[in-house]
């Protein structure tokens, strides 16, 4: 059912290029009672969050069967979650461009609508980042390392909007900006020069 | 990891140019100073000093801008050989795809991931083609080559060109309009080798029309696999031209392989009038019973009527013997103008026909042996020599058509391989020169 409210809401919002004012005027499109609705939902905004989460748990489920996934490293994990969410995406454009262009104001570093997807996008990507703990393949840093998730989040989000600013051909940037920003964020997360120049750091510090 | 000290960003790669500007600037500045103090001082140091540069500036630069520079620089043999040399094979290189992205690729173009289409798909890369990658897989027990090009090429090679674009111009020391000629050749070409969808349909086409020739294979392409940025084929074995010399083939296989490539390139140039561009090693592939297999359509040349009929009867001695179609053929192929002198006209007349009569030297004999060394550094000593001439030097007009530019390289990719090959070559016996004697001599 509560798909189906979903499609409702979106399909609502494309045909009147507003979202609904109310959850008694919603309810009334559906054929339903407002008691009815407060079953699913206890408000149009919490659906509105649940709508990016949807997507994201479905991309998940998605990658998670695929045949490769057990065989890809972090990097390969985090990439295949990036594309995955942005190709089920497509379908929807209209509605994502509609609700970035409602309130995803420059100064806000995201809107309300997405604090569910982050929960979720939290949820599922810290295992992935302690399993490339586990294997080295991301390094483990004090006090920054709880961090690591956080930081890939700014990166989704990045990408989101990017593509939703993306007018190339099939969204090859988007690609390409996918490509790039995950590899240089799981680059940083590897062990690099700068490890080394902190231990340096460090042994010139206690030693002078 | 191992692109790390590539400048990659747009912003890093203008910044190198900027800077090679900036140097070219002071090497006038060291130029016209010492002049101020010395007045014989000539211009070749400062030609040197700006080699030096321009050498330095591209051999930081990947991508396509290095391969513009380069074949414009050829043209007016700016760079001296050795560098030329460096950068034949200059190449877009593109960092390797990730799985993810390989799999995004299918899932865009086929709405289904490899997994689903092939019997078995390598993740991992067999090896890397010029603006992407080859992947092995099988289907219905056949092998399988997948080609996979990097997203976002063509707006790179785009904004690549850009950038290049003000340099060359202050380099190569010409006017805009003719510059733009060049430029926009080169461009139309590297643009042409991001669309896999047209390089099925081209390699379909020459695949058809050179069967017949002996000791060639091609390879058979599937369309039904085919997109924008994707390429299937099935798998080709072989070496390429390094690793094959190693196996120290006979003479006689050597000499097989090469009369095919030379009859493959025959073929294309006068019968089909459409020719793979890009005659580089990496794109044959050689096996032991001198068989040679062609893979990559990507550069294709077609020929316009008009060109072919003057610029190849260069080639033919009775032709280029005749001071008055001589003359003809120089002013139609834009080589000289009317605007020079009579001197100017004559001096450049004079260098081409020297040039075309060494570069024609394979089709006036019946076996010709590419293996002579002594000959291909005589064609490289010709090309500095050429870029000597004062009044080539001076000129701010672009010399010849821009049809010539991807000509010219295949020959001299051609030329090259074979002597690398060390074959000899049966070049007689062409029936190709008789219409263009008729054309331009009239019986």
């Amino acid at each position: 059912m509560k798909t189906k409210l979903i499609q409702a809401y979106i399909q609502y919002t494309l045909d009147h290029n507003s979202t609904p004012q109310s959850v008694y005027l919603f309810a009334k499109h559906l054929d339903m009672t407002e008691q009815e609705y407060y079953n699913y939902y206890a408000s149009l905004e919490s659906l509105e969050s649940n709508i990016y989460q949807s997507w994201f748990e479905a991309s998940m489920q998605q990658c998670s069967q695929s045949e490769p996934w057990n065989t890809y490293s972090a990097r390969e994990k985090v990439l295949s979650v990036f594309y995955t969410f942005i190709e089920n995406l497509k379908s929807n454009r209209s509605f994502v461009q509609f609700l970035k262009q409602r309130d995803w104001k420059p100064s806000l570093q995201w809107p309300s609508y997405l604090k569910d997807l982050h929960q979720s996008f939290l949820l599922h990507i810290q295992p992935i980042l302690a399993e490339g703990m586990a294997s080295k393949e991301i390094e483990a840093r004090k006090l920054i390392d709880s961090k690591y998730a956080e930081g890939l989040w700014l990166n989704f989000l990045f990408v989101l909007k990017f593509w939703i600013d993306d007018t190339s051909n099939a969204f090859e940037k988007t690609d390409a900006a996918i490509e790039k920003s995950v590899n240089l964020a799981m680059d940083l997360m590897g062990k690099s020069p700068l490890d080394a120049a902190l231990d340096f750091g460090k042994f010139l510090f206690q030693n002078k | 990891m191992e692109q790390q000290s590539i400048p990659s960003t747009k912003v890093q790669r203008a910044m190198r140019f900027v800077k090679t500007g900036a140097q070219i600037g002071g090497n006038y500045i060291k130029h016209y100073s010492k002049k101020m103090v010395d007045p014989s001082t000539s211009k070749d140091q400062l030609h040197e000093d700006n080699a030096t540069d321009v050498y330095n500036a591209l051999s930081e630069l990947k991508g396509s801008a290095l391969k513009v520079a380069q074949m414009l620089s050829m043209e007016k043999n700016i760079l001296p050989k050795q560098y030329t040399n460096k950068f034949q094979m200059a190449q877009y290189s593109a960092p390797p795809l990730s799985g993810p992205l390989i799999v995004q690729t299918f899932v865009k173009a086929f709405g289904k991931t490899p997994q689903q289409m092939f019997d078995s798909f390598e993740m991992k890369a067999a090896n890397a083609a010029s603006i992407g990658q080859v992947h092995r897989a099988t289907l219905n027990g056949k092998e399988l080559a997948v080609k996979i090009q990097y997203p976002g090429v063509a707006d790179s090679i785009q904004s690549d060109l850009k950038i290049v674009k003000p340099i060359a111009f202050r380099l190569l020391d010409m006017n805009e309009k003719e510059l733009d000629k060049y430029i926009k050749e080169v461009e139309s070409k590297l643009l042409e080798e991001t669309d896999y969808e047209l390089e099925y349909k081209r390699s379909t086409e020459i695949t058809l029309a050179c069967q017949h020739i002996p000791d060639l294979i091609f390879t058979n392409y599937y369309k039904e696999f085919t997109a924008k940025r994707v390429l299937t084929m099935d798998w080709l074995s072989g070496l390429h031209l390094d690793d094959f010399l190693k196996t120290n083939p006979s003479q006689a296989i050597r000499n097989q392989i090469g009369q095919a490539m030379w009859d493959f390139y025959d073929m294309q140039v006068h019968t089909l009038k459409s020719v793979h561009a890009d005659p580089h090693p990496g794109n044959f592939l050689m096996q032991p019973d001198g068989k040679l297999g062609v893979i990559d359509f990507g550069c294709v040349k077609e020929i316009p009527a008009d060109f072919y009929l003057y610029y190849f009867a260069l080639l033919i001695p009775e032709v280029v013997e005749d001071v008055s179609t001589i003359q003809k053929i120089m002013l139609n192929q834009q080589i000289i103008t009317e605007n020079d002198s009579p001197e100017v006209q004559q001096i450049i007349t004079g260098a081409f026909v020297k040039m075309t009569n060494l570069l024609r030297a394979p089709f006036d004999v019946d076996v010709f042996d590419f293996g002579n060394n002594a000959y291909i550094n005589q064609i490289y000593a010709l090309g500095e020599e050429l870029s000597k001439i004062d009044a080539l030097k001076k000129s701010k007009e672009g010399r010849g058509s821009q049809h010539a530019l991807y000509i010219n390289r295949t020959y001299f990719g051609l030329y090259s391989m074979l002597n690398v090959l060390q074959a000899q070559i049966k070049t007689g016996e062409r029936n190709w020169k008789a219409p263009l004697i008729q054309f331009h001599l009239g019986n």
